[in-house]
């Protein structure tokens, strides 16, 4: 027997061996591609269905909006990318009126005539919200226009009726007013409106794709947009070729006033997309990721956690030990707030204001930033994140600084001093071994004021559906905003968005639900943001959430990656990245 | 012959209450237990009534018997539709799995095997003396190290450090799966080791004790035939029986492993499933998972016969 296996067991050294004699040294140095790590398998690549992050970026290589954010400038501003302009809005800020560029053409696709791509119109975009507005789709978008846009809502609920959608069925507020012209027309006032115009969701796709890959639309990605793919497999390896036809967009000529130094303008005026080729490597776990990064297999990561000490000094520079390997370092305030949340659904916690200062008072932020974000979350004093309207950088929260003998004192004015009286308090959190990190320090925090909280782990699921369905008493989570907009925060504390909307603490403040409707409904203005900025240090007083930190983004990028500025809205960007091959070759022989 | 093919037929109709109770089992399950999907799938602004649109199209609202009812009907025709979490065909996301899953899982398993035999009937030969004792030691230290550390160290050593191999990744096509699925084989192989060859050792030197053993030995045989010859052969029963129960979830592949070095199979499906509540997903990686645990014991079955003629199937 022993015998008959042993030639067998030496073809399975000889395959091995063969394994060492190939070279790992990268070998792309002659070619123009991107190499980009992203950290979680893409679902699909349907936009209406993009429901994170991960996904999103990808559609958003060969999908396009109609509007997209400036790639230098700062704060974030929209810039038309299909459209030829900014809308034209009525008086009543009721009617957009968009004007399409002209001779965008949709890649070439075998679902075309002749497997040649047609030219994009007023109708595709009309059929694309109509896509996303279909019962029958059931899109992860659709909150973002439900509701929103005159007649939608009515066709929508039609459709539920009908056994096929009808496309043709004419909806009021959505129109193609000739060719190159489209007008939305809302049901009220709500400048965030165009927000929804850059994300994936709303990305023009062309009708005769849709039927001709019917279910398998998701995996046949047929865009205008810089990049293009085959068909998509749920690899872990994607790979993207430059259109051949892209329109003529160019690089942009003005920035904030740092990029000019940073040689972010170099290219001012270049034809896009400047790669030829993007390769898409999925690793989900941090240290291939990072040792790929270090062997100048990807071009930029965001610094894994274990990785942040060897790479970044106290100082927050990058160390000579990288510098010298033509590696660099980029800090950018990512637009996100972490918290804990009361439910106020919770007789407990209903009407105590007392009891949540009292919590929030005794929790250690500081502290809790060292832990668990290398000192490098920006400590939140209200929702909002720096870098949008309504930020105030001066303003202290007076109920998040720790101050144990305060926080014993309200305690005690709560009706419980010392914590007596007080039921063991649960904290919910997801399993991940930082999450259940987390819900220990909290307990340990509030042991010293007397408080017993019982850590609960949930998988994903559970914890959802317990926040969903009002069953928690505290838990922990974060937001990462949408768009770069105060609402997308605010909403977060709105009565109307209680559980399962993404209100989840359900906190319903008659007066802060006044002031956030009548907010929502202000053009951009200095009066909004002081709006802003009132509620939302007025209403963080009374600690709906005890807040944690706004997180920073450090990320670093090899030399030869060449025009890589950091956004949290980064669809569609790869068009602006170059690669210098001089400098690559050069560097990877220091790695 | 007739028997045979009766036996195989009789154990093939035990699929059917064998699936039946796994359909039953992870249909309790998952009402138990699982997180409401429908809320899962639209995330961070899901509304109310677009949760209860999308538990109604996905049957959710239908009476558990109806929906127990197509458990089974897709337990027994293997149409298991889309996945409820990624809208995929799941029986294309099984097909594109499985082979990079078998790449790194068949080949260790193989080599781990056959190994592990090796070093255990060298180790039987020398019970006992120094050798013996080393490589005893030597698997339980082994054993002690956690599955991560072998990972993270030989991936850090042999890939990054020494560029022996990619440090993660795949591409289809042979030869150039090689410098991708080599490191995670050969770590398979060692994680494999400690346990195996401890286990196969007891095996064979339960066998060394036996009469035909002593029998072997007063009729002058050397040490090395009787090894070889009869305590081998009669060894291989339970070494099949070790060996052939672990072959149907190779296929589901290494989590771990899979996720290190950026392997697209199987391994990864299962636990996205579960976080996104992707019941369809989890029915048919159970589904599947039982009957071919069936079919494998039924090789296994057959295997006997021709290792041990003294075996009958009736």
């Amino acid at each position: 027997m022993i015998r008959k296996l042993l030639p067998l067991a030496h073809l399975g050294m000889g395959l091995m061996v063969m394994g060492f004699v190939s070279c790992t040294k990268s070998k792309n140095v002659n070619e123009k591609s991107l190499h980009i790590t992203v950290q979680s398998r893409i679902k699909g690549m349907d936009p209406i269905n993009t429901g994170d992050t991960y996904s999103s970026t990808e559609v958003a290589r060969v999908y396009e909006g109609l509007l997209q954010y400036h790639y230098l400038k700062r704060p974030y501003e929209l810039e038309p990318n299909l459209a030829e302009s900014m809308p034209e809005v009525s008086d009543d800020g009721l009617t957009y009126t968009f004007k399409l560029k002209k001779g965008v053409m949709f890649h070439d696709n075998k679902c075309f005539e002749g497997g040649k791509g047609r030219e994009l119109t007023a109708e595709d975009v009309v059929f694309s919200i109509m896509r996303l507005a279909d019962p029958r789709n059931n899109a992860i978008g659709w909150w973002i226009l439900d509701g929103k846009v005159v007649g939608l809502n009515e066709w929508r609920d039609e459709q539920k009726k009908l056994n096929k959608t009808n496309y043709s069925a004419k909806v009021e507020g959505l129109k193609a007013v000739d060719k190159y012209t489209v007008q939305f027309k809302l049901t009220e006032e709500f400048p965030q409106f165009l927000y929804a115009l850059p994300m994936s969701y709303t990305m023009i796709v062309a009708k005769e794709a849709v039927d001709f890959y019917g279910e398998e639309f998701l995996n046949n990605p047929v865009g205008t947009g810089p990049f293009m793919t085959d068909t998509f497999t749920q690899s872990t390896k994607i790979v993207y070729k430059k259109n051949p036809k892209y329109r003529k967009e160019v690089y942009p000529s003005e920035g904030m006033p740092e990029d000019k130094e940073k040689g972010l303008l170099d290219d001012a005026g270049k034809t896009l997309p400047l790669a030829e080729k993007i390769v898409v490597h999925i690793q989900p776990e941090s240290q291939p990721r990072w040792l790929a990064f270090e062997k100048g297999k990807t071009d930029f990561l965001t610094i894994p956690k274990d990785n942040f000490q060897s790479v970044v000094t106290p100082g927050k520079t990058i160390t000579d030990a990288y510098a010298k390997k033509g590696i660099e370092l980029q800090i950018n305030p990512d637009l996100d707030v972490t918290y804990i949340s009361f439910n106020h659904e919770n007789e407990l916690f209903k009407n105590n204001v007392k009891l949540k200062q009292a919590m929030s008072l005794a929790y250690n932020n500081v502290r809790a930033n060292e832990l668990f974000y290398n000192n490098r979350g920006i400590l939140a004093q209200t929702p909002i994140p720096p870098g949008i309207q309504g930020y105030d950088k001066n303003y202290v929260n007076p109920y998040m600084a720790y101050d144990l003998e305060k926080a014993k004192k309200l305690l005690a004015e709560a009706g419980y001093p010392k914590g007596k009286g007080l039921p063991v308090i649960t904290y919910d959190t997801a399993s991940s071994t930082v999450q259940r990190q987390m819900g220990e320090y909290f307990k340990k925090q509030m042991a010293e004021i007397g408080i017993n909280v019982d850590v609960v782990t949930n998988t994903w699921p559970q914890l959802t559906e317990k926040v969903h369905k009002r069953k928690t008493m505290t838990y922990g989570m974060a937001w990462l905003g949408d768009y770069p907009d105060a609402e997308n925060f605010l909403q977060l504390l709105y009565g109307p968005n209680s559980s399962p909307g993404p209100n989840g603490s359900n906190f319903n403040d008659p007066g802060f639900n006044k002031l956030f409707k009548k907010a929502t409904k202000m053009q951009p203005s200095p009066e909004r943001a002081k709006l802003y900025m009132e509620m939302a240090q007025k209403y963080s007083e009374k600690v709906p959430w005890i807040l944690g930190v706004h997180r920073t983004s450090f990320v670093v990028k090899h030399g030869w990656l060449k025009n890589y500025k950091f956004s949290t809205f980064n669809y569609g960007n790869s068009k602006y990245f170059d690669v210098d091959l001089e400098v690559k070759k050069k560097n990877i022989e220091k790695l | 012959m007739s028997a045979t093919w009766s036996y195989i037929l009789r154990r093939a109709l035990y699929l059917i209450p064998v699936l039946l109770g796994v359909c039953f089992l992870i249909f309790v399950l998952f009402n138990v237990v699982a997180g409401d999907p429908a809320a899962l799938l639209l995330g961070k602004h899901a509304s109310a009534s677009q949760i209860e649109e999308v538990r109604e199209q996905l049957g959710l609202n239908q009476p558990l018997y109806m929906q127990y009812f197509d458990v089974v009907k897709s337990a027994f025709t293997f149409d298991f539709g889309r996945s409820w979490a990624t809208k995929q065909q799941i029986s294309s996301m099984i097909a594109q799995g499985a082979i990079p899953s078998l790449a790194v899982t068949l080949p260790g398993f193989f080599l781990a095997t056959v190994v592990s035999i090796l070093l255990s009937v060298v180790v039987a030969y020398y019970r006992g003396k120094g050798i013996d004792l080393f490589i005893r030691i030597l698997t339980i230290g082994m054993m002690s190290i956690s599955s991560l550390v072998y990972i993270m160290v030989f991936q850090w050593l042999f890939a990054f450090k020494l560029g022996l191999f990619e440090i993660s990744g795949f591409e289809f096509g042979f030869p150039e799966v090689m410098p991708y699925i080599s490191l995670p084989i050969i770590i398979w192989v060692v994680l494999s080791l400690g346990p195996d060859v401890r286990f196969y050792r007891t095996l064979i030197l339960d066998e060394m004790y036996q009469d035909y053993v002593r029998t072997a030995r007063a009729k002058g045989l050397s040490e090395k035939a009787i090894l070889l010859k009869h305590v081998l052969r009669n060894a291989m029963i339970p070494i099949l029986t070790y060996t052939v129960v672990q072959l149907p979830f190779l296929l589901l592949g290494s989590i771990l492993l899979e996720s290190f070095f950026s392997i697209p199979g199987l391994g990864n499906m299962v636990i996205n499933a579960l976080n996104s509540s992707d019941f369809p997903v989890l029915k048919a990686i159970t589904v599947l998972s039982a009957v071919a645990y069936i079919v494998f014991t039924l090789v296994q079955d057959v295997l006997y016969t021709i290792v041990d003629p003294r075996v009958k199937l009736n």
